[in-house]
């Protein structure tokens, strides 16, 4: 019978650099641009001693994650990766050492499921980062830089940010001004296509909310503003194929906002907007919602235009408001999902640190049965003169099975038996 | 056999009401893959109770108030079950799926014991007056419940505050409560009209025309003014809000008022059990 060994999988490494570890000038030495990405994926995978490798390189983010041909030492520096840094991306090692962190095995993996969980971004509960990871995975599996460790894990780490996102609340709300502004907006109408935005006067931030309504579907903006050149030029500025835009002349502002749902105002010039204006546009369009988006300070739209049925008014301070209260549930919904990601890497560890055991004994099994079958032939070329007859050939081959089971059953046991020298703890 | 079933549905429906919770509550949708197919199930059973007690009973009408009750309470699990599909939203279920536990807790535990035959109880025709009032009722109801939805998002949005708790009850867009509110008044009132003309056909062939002058039946033709008048109001003026929900109590006090008519009219009326 062959020797059975339990066989390693593999040390598991990641290194990287991020928002909080770098400045940006850092990070944009280490940025891989996606065309690059399958190259320098290949490159880090061909490195000595590197079995397989990923890549994860985002605006905040530059990630190694390798899996090595024996578990190294802790205290080793990893020379495979620091080559490639410095062959592939021409920077020195001791550079680049005080921003980059490094995780290994259980911490690497804790890591791993943290990012694609948007638990370690900037923005935490950002939805993009799980694109990017799926986008780094897909072209490592293309050029077949990951296979039995991190193909597994990866899955994995798409299945905990899944879990995540629909088990907690983190990516619900918005926290920048303008998508909490869309996002506003959505709750009064759902679907913003069709719907028409007015913008009065011009400002950064009300372009910012235009181009976010515009995003979510709204498909005709107008633009109000004291000089008409300047309204046609934002106007201009936000014209799509697929956005009607329009200016309308400010002197015929009230006459004409009743056609839009939503009205963006910066002038801040006092008040533009009154009850009475308010009233006359609710009537004009028979009581159908309209949405006052007023950043102008002094506030364009009069505060009172909030108690009229059908008349919603978000100020510059509320909106901020609702930003920071979203901020905050984040903030406790991040508490949740990080409860989550320790559960999981419990159970991929427990996982991870049975799989070489279940592989041994697969083997052991399969050994002793070509052994056992061997046997039986041999036996039965020794009988050919005299051949069993079927009820013996059963109870042979039922006392074969019992022996092999027997003699198999100690070291079985000891391989179900979880040791406590396991390499990924 | 029917009264299994309808156990069966009652219990699914329970489920359904305390699965929703969680769903709508505290925005855990992994609920909804328990209330949806329990409701379903739930409206399911309940199908199959009705059609086999109608069917036992060698006639097609419920001629009882708890198989009337019962009906509806089908109706609105399956109101339920199609906003579900459309709007993709089960906040309606916080409010329809306990009225629909109650609707058939009645007929599943305390039947009627309904002998007497009408010799107009084997018509198609009075089957559909009963199921399109009823379907009337149910898109009044439903109405009612998106109003105040309504409402309460409104309310929610004017405060400007974000909850304190992420989990709170998610709803549906104005817009799309406004539209669930009318569509259901749109829907219904085809169904009051037609439900009431045939009716009065099947009154006037069988009755004579002294059908005409029971209360109830005077009540009724209120009620489809009344309807229609709502319906005519938020049309036309874009009613919403506090105002559309005071107008939909109005109308829904009225059809309290046509069924609880049963009790003084001489010849319309169901058979209590």
């Amino acid at each position: 019978m062959s020797e059975i060994t339990l066989k390693q999988s593999g040390s598991i490494l990641l290194l990287g650099v991020n928002h909080t570890t770098a400045p940006i000038d850092v990070r944009e030495r280490l940025a891989i641009p996606i065309s690059r990405l399958a190259d320098a994926t290949r490159t880090l995978a061909h490195q000595p001693g590197i079995r397989e490798a990923l890549i994860l390189s985002t605006c905040n983010r530059v990630e190694l994650l390798t899996v090595s041909d024996a578990a190294e030492n802790p205290l080793s520096p990893p020379l495979g990766m620091l080559r490639f840094l410095h062959d592939y991306l021409n920077l020195p090692a001791e550079e680049i050492k005080p921003h980059v962190y490094e995780f290994r095995e259980r911490e690497a993996i804790r890591h791993l499921f943290r990012v694609a969980s948007s638990l370690d971004s900037m923005v935490v509960g950002e939805p993009q980062i799980l694109g990017q990871v799926k986008e780094s995975w897909n072209v490592a599996r293309e050029v077949g830089a990951i296979s039995s460790t991190l193909d597994p894990l990866l899955q994995r780490a798409f299945s905990v940010a899944k879990k995540v996102r629909t088990e907690t609340q983190i990516g619900s709300s918005t926290v920048s001004i303008a998508s909490v502004a869309a996002e506003l907006a959505r709750k009064i109408f759902g679907s913003l296509s069709g719907k028409t935005v007015l913008i009065v006067g011009a400002g950064k931030m009300s372009d910012l909310a235009a181009r976010h309504l515009i995003q979510q579907g709204a498909t005709t903006l107008l633009v109000s503003n004291r000089t008409e050149a300047r309204a046609e030029k934002i106007a201009d500025s936000l014209r799509t194929p697929a956005i009607t835009t329009g200016v309308i002349p400010f002197d015929q502002l009230h006459e004409q906002s009743h056609r839009a749902d939503i009205i963006i105002t910066s002038t801040g010039a006092g008040q533009i907007f009154t009850p009475d204006h308010a009233r006359a546009l609710l009537h004009r369009r028979r009581n159908r919602p309209i949405f006052f988006i007023d950043i102008a300070v002094p506030r364009d739209v009069a505060p009172e235009i909030n108690n009229l049925e059908g008349c919603f008014v978000y100020d510059i301070d509320d909106l901020q408001q609702v930003a920071a209260q979203n901020q905050a549930v984040r903030s406790r919904e991040a508490e949740a999902a990080e409860t989550i990601v320790t559960r999981e890497v419990d159970l991929y560890n427990a996982r991870l640190s049975q799989a070489p055991a279940i592989e041994a004994i697969k083997q052991l099994q399969l050994s002793a049965e070509a052994v056992r079958q061997q046997e039986l032939a041999r036996t039965a070329q020794r009988l050919a003169t005299n051949p069993l007859t079927s009820e013996q050939q059963a109870a042979i081959e039922a006392l074969t099975k019992s022996l092999t089971a027997k003699l198999l059953h100690s070291q079985l046991s000891a391989l179900r038996t979880p040791t406590s020298d396991d390499p990924t703890k | 056999m029917s009264l299994l079933w309808l156990r069966v549905a009652v219990l699914l429906y329970g489920i359904a009401a305390l699965a929703v919770l969680p769903a709508a509550l505290y925005s855990r949708p992994g609920w909804r893959h328990v209330a949806l197919p329990a409701a379903l199930g739930g409206a399911f059973f309940h199908f199959v109770s009705i059609t086999e007690t109608l069917y036992a009973a060698h006639r097609a009408l419920p001629v009882d108030t708890h198989e009337t009750l019962s009906m509806l309470g089908l109706l609105l699990a399956a109101a339920f079950l199609i906003l579900a599909a459309k709007y993709k939203t089960v906040s309606f279920g916080i409010f329809l799926l306990p009225v629909v536990v109650l609707l058939t807790l009645v007929p599943a535990f305390h039947p009627g014991h309904e002998t007497i035959a009408y010799p107009f109880i084997r018509t198609g025709w009075l089957l559909l007056h009963i199921v399109l009032l009823l379907a009337a009722y149910a898109a009044l109801f439903l109405s009612l419940i998106a109003s105040l939805l309504y409402l309460i998002q409104e309310r929610r949005l004017k405060q400007k505050r974000t909850p304190r708790r992420a989990s709170v009850l998610w709803l549906p867009p104005l817009e799309t409560t406004d539209q669930i509110a009318l569509k259901a008044l749109l829907f219904g009132l085809p169904c009051m009209t037609a439900g009431l003309l045939i009716g009065s056909v099947v009154a006037l062939q069988t009755i004579g025309p002294t059908f005409f002058a029971d209360p109830k039946v005077l009540l009724s033709f209120a009620m489809w003014i009344a309807y229609m008048l709502m319906i005519f109001i938020r049309q036309h003026s874009g009613l919403r809000g506090r105002r559309a929900i005071y107008l939909s109590s109005f109308v829904f006090l009225v059809v309290l008022a046509v069924w609880s008519a049963n009790l003084f009219s001489a010849v319309h009326r169901f058979k209590a059990p």
